[in-house]
């Protein structure tokens, strides 16, 4: 059935349209550099959005849990190997990317036997000098990087636009409050991509306090131990909910 | 990529991990081995005590091969969670090693498992470790005695573990220490813990400092092993402490005075 290039090509084109509409609804996880590190965050009906990878690397993940899962599982296993068998200072994102998840991503997509992964991922880490890394992943491999902050969602419109208005905003001078009103701001005007019939997505910010989980997390340059990820607080979570509410 | 399911594995278990890759940590019992002349290195006093606030870490920094003295700067309390740290004496290749092997065990289980891995279970970590080195032990090559100091943020409350070189693990509800000159100072904990201005659980964080670092400076003054503290080449014991908050390290800026104030003649 495959053996001729235009039926491949076709049947990887089948694929894209089969991921991209699985993933539609996949609501955005954004990151983005504050004054002392880097804020990940995003709101979901169940936990299993951000992620700690390692000392000083964190995920987000948009798409089936289960496939969310088997990736994050991979570049657990591949950034604890690497840094029992070198040094945590060698188990660096562009690493993990490049040589690990990408190329096996790749693999996977364009084996058309195979299910695809249904996923897009956010991967942020601090580096040792303190400066933030930004990467997004495809379901294909593809990764592009970004120097003040990126997001994934399901809508490529809904990322797009955000993308745009995280590099117009200056993050990296906000203290961790007003970056992560900022964000719920961006997350807000996200809203409005969505169609007016579909119950189960939240209208505005309000309602996705009360009906969802907001997940966040700092990689905080101030810490000086090893692990520097933190989820934020019940405290600090009830307190972005009185200012932005 | 993607990892299979085997109902034998224990969920986010780091040694199945790097078994997997190809490392070994057990080595065989062979009784017609001998040291051949091999010197290692080894000597230590390192202790700890429960006191008001949670629990004191501390040992000298000495680390000898036979009669030489090797180096003078050698840690021998490492952090191995936010809330763990281990006090080594004995081969430190070897303790180094476990240290590293459980570093990324707890840290692997709780990422992988998203929950942080019960004290229980932290301390069978080491019994396990210790178990798998009695092949290298009882041929003379790497015997390691470690206290294992951790705070269960479950149960709200800290604790000291001694084990002995086959893994077996005492809880310790006042004090403990280990390394050839922990004689000296077992005997004079004792005797502050029951005889002295109060019990050591009782004792401010301030009194705690004061008294570990003149229990290491008394067992280097009897053990050749250990190493007396040396404010003129910047050298101090490492002190370490646990709380509800972590663990958190005395800087040599803070023992720099503390070992002055401490080690004045009364």
């Amino acid at each position: 059935m495959f053996e001729e290039p235009y039926r491949w090509m076709e049947a990887v084109s089948t694929r894209h349209n089969y991921v991209q509409e699985k993933l539609k609804m996949g609501q955005p996880v954004l990151s983005v550099p504050y004054d002392d590190g880097v804020l990940v965050m995003g709101f979901s009906p169940q936990q299993g959005k951000v992620f700690e990878v390692y000392d000083r690397i964190a995920l987000g993940g948009v798409g089936h849990p289960a496939d969310v899962e088997r990736l994050r599982m991979t570049l657990l296993d591949m950034a604890h190997l690497e840094g029992f068998n070198r040094s945590a200072q060698d188990v660096t994102l562009a690493r993990l990317l490049q040589f690990g998840i990408a190329p096996a991503l790749k693999q996977n997509f364009e084996e058309i036997q195979r299910a695809p992964y249904i996923i897009r991922l956010l991967l942020v880490e601090l580096d040792g000098a303190g400066h933030p890394n930004f990467f997004r992943v495809n379901y294909d491999g593809h990764w592009e990087t970004f120097k003040s902050g990126t997001v994934i969602a399901g809508n490529e419109k809904v990322m797009d636009d955000i993308q745009n208005k995280i590099q117009d905003t200056p993050f990296a001078t906000f203290k961790l409050d007003k970056a992560l009103e900022e964000t719920c701001r961006l997350w807000n005007e996200s809203r409005k991509e969505y169609e007016d019939d579909d119950k189960t997505i939240p209208k505005n910010l309000n309602q996705a306090f009360d009906r969802w989980h907001l997940e966040a997390a700092v990689l905080s340059g101030k810490v000086e131990r090893r692990a520097i990820y933190r989820a934020l607080t019940e405290e600090e979570i009830g307190k972005l909910k009185s200012s932005v509410s | 990529m993607s990892p299979q399911f085997d109902p034998n594995i224990s969920p986010g278990d780091f040694f199945w991990l790097l078994e997997k890759s190809g490392y070994r940590w057990n080595a065989q019992i062979n009784s017609s081995d001998k040291q051949n002349g091999i010197t290692v290195t080894h000597g230590t006093t390192v202790l700890a005590f429960h006191f008001k606030g949670g629990v004191i870490v501390a040992g000298d920094r000495r680390a000898t091969a036979g009669n030489s003295i090797m180096y003078e700067r050698c840690d021998k309390v490492i952090p191995i969670d936010d809330y763990t740290l281990m006090a080594i004496a004995g081969v430190p290749a070897t303790a180094f090693e476990m240290a590293r092997v459980l570093t990324h065990n707890f840290e692997y289980y709780r990422r992988s498992q998203m929950q942080v891995m019960s004290v229980e279970g932290k301390i069978r970590a080491l019994s396990k470790l210790l178990k798998e080195n009695v092949g290298m032990a009882v041929q003379g090559l790497g015997v390691v005695s470690p206290i294992f100091a951790t705070y269960d943020i479950r149960s709200k409350k800290a604790a000291i573990h001694f084990y002995d070189m086959l893994g077996a693990d005492f809880k310790i509800s006042t004090h403990t220490a280990t390394g050839s000159g922990s004689p000296t100072i077992r005997g004079i904990l004792e005797h502050e813990d029951l005889w002295g201005e109060s019990p050591l659980l009782e004792r401010s964080e301030s009194d705690a400092i004061t008294l570990a670092i003149r229990l290491l400076q008394t067992a280097a003054q009897f053990d050749s092993a250990t190493g007396k503290a040396r404010p003129e080449d910047n050298i101090y014991p490492t002190v370490a402490l646990i709380t509800e908050t972590g663990y958190r390290f005395l800087n040599d800026q803070d023992l720099s005075s503390l070992c002055k104030t401490s080690l004045r003649r009364g």
